[in-house]
C-alpha cells in the first residue's frame, strides 16, 4: 500500500481512538514526549503498561476468588492499575477502574466482579487496537515533524 | 509520530527549557508503578529538569540520607511499606527543603490532608501534566 495512503489510514485510526472514547488527552501528552531521541516512546510505554498491568490483573483475579473478599487489597491493586491506565490515556479502562473502586468502598463483591470483567474486556479491546496501530505505524515508517491534529 | 506544532501553554517546551540554561532544576520521582515512573520522568526531562526515579519510599529516604538534594520530589500516595505521607514526613524530619508534590490515582480529601500534614506542598490526582509542571518550574526558578 502506498505510504501516504497508509499514513492517512493511520491518522484515521488514531482519530477513531479518541472519537470512540478509547483514549483521552493524556495519550497526546505521550505523543508529545516522543522525539528523535525517543522515537518509539509511545509504543514502549504502552508495551510496558500491558506488561506491568497483566500482573496486576492476575493479582486482582486471584484476589477476587477469595471468600470473603479483601476489599482493602483489591483497592490497593486497583489504585496502581488506575494510575498507570490514566497515565497512558486509557479512558474506558480508567472509567472501569473508578467504578470498581466505588464497589470496593461499598463492599459490593458482585459489583467488583462484574466491573472487573468489563474492565478486562475494555483493556483487551484497547490492546488489540493499539497493537494494530503500532504495527501499521511501523509499516508506514517515520513521519517528518509535522502538525498533528489534536483532540 | 512527530512533535505537534502549536504553542498552547500546556505543550510549549520552550518556556521550561529557557530556564534550564540558568539554573538546572532537579527532581526525584517516587512511584512503585513503572509506567508512571517512566512517564513522569520523561515529562520533567522534556522541560529540562534533571530527573531521577526510585520505586519505594525507603529508596527515597536512603537517597536523601546520603546527601542527595532535589528541587522537586513527586511522591505517589500508595507506596508499599513506607507510604507517601510517611516518606514525606521522614525526609522533612531529615531537613529536606524540596518542594514535595503528592500524587495519587484516586483523589481523596483525607489523603490530601494526610499528605499536606506530613509536609507535602501540593497533592494532585494523576496524570502529571504540563499544566501542573510548568507553574511548578516557574515557582522553583523564582
Amino acid at each position: 500500500m502506498e505510504r501516504n495512503q497508509m499514513r492517512r489510514q493511520l491518522a484515521l485510526m488514531r482519530q477513531s481512538f479518541f472519537d470512540q472514547g478509547f483514549l483521552d488527552e493524556q495519550f497526546i501528552q505521550l505523543e508529545e514526549l516522543q522525539d528523535d531521541a525517543n522515537p518509539n516512546f509511545v509504543e514502549e510505554v504502552v508495551t510496558l503498561y500491558y506488561r506491568d498491568s497483566s500482573r496486576l490483573i492476575l493479582n486482582i483475579d486471584q484476589a477476587l476468588e477469595r471468600n470473603p473478599l479483601d476489599f482493602n487489597k483489591l483497592d490497593n491493586y486497583m489504585h496502581q492499575f488506575k494510575g498507570s491506565s490514566t497515565s497512558i490515556g486509557a479512558k474506558k479502562v480508567k472509567a472501569e477502574c473508578t467504578q470498581f473502586r466505588e464497589y470496593c468502598k461499598a463492599g459490593n463483591s458482585e459489583g467488583c466482579m462484574r466491573t472487573f470483567q468489563q474492565l478486562k474486556k475494555e483493556y483487551a479491546i484497547l490492546k488489540r487496537k493499539l497493537e494494530a496501530f503500532f504495527q501499521q505505524a511501523r509499516q508506514a515508517g517515520p513521519l517528518e515533524t509535522a502538525c498533528r491534529s489534536r483532540n | 509520530m512527530g512533535m505537534s506544532g502549536g504553542s498552547a501553554e500546556g505543550n510549549d517546551k520552550s518556556e521550561g527549557q529557557s530556564f534550564s540554561c540558568k539554573n538546572k532544576l532537579t527532581a526525584l520521582v517516587v512511584d512503585n508503578g513503572g509506567v508512571c515512573r517512566v512517564i513522569q520522568t520523561a515529562l520533567l526531562r522534556s522541560y529540562g529538569v534533571e530527573t531521577e526515579a526510585v520505586e519505594t519510599g525507603e529508596a527515597e529516604v536512603e537517597l536523601i540520607a546520603s546527601g542527595a538534594t532535589f528541587n522537586l520530589i513527586i511522591i505517589e500516595m500508595l507506596l508499599p511499606v513506607l507510604n507517601g505521607p510517611e516518606t514525606a514526613r521522614q525526609i522533612r524530619t531529615m531537613g529536606a527543603q524540596s518542594m514535595i508534590l503528592g500524587i495519587t490515582a484516586f483523589f481523596d480529601e483525607r489523603d490530601q490532608q494526610e499528605f499536606l500534614a506530613a509536609g507535602a506542598d501540593e497533592f494532585i490526582e494523576k496524570p502529571l501534566s504540563p499544566e501542573v509542571v510548568i507553574p511548578i518550574i516557574r515557582e522553583l526558578h523564582n
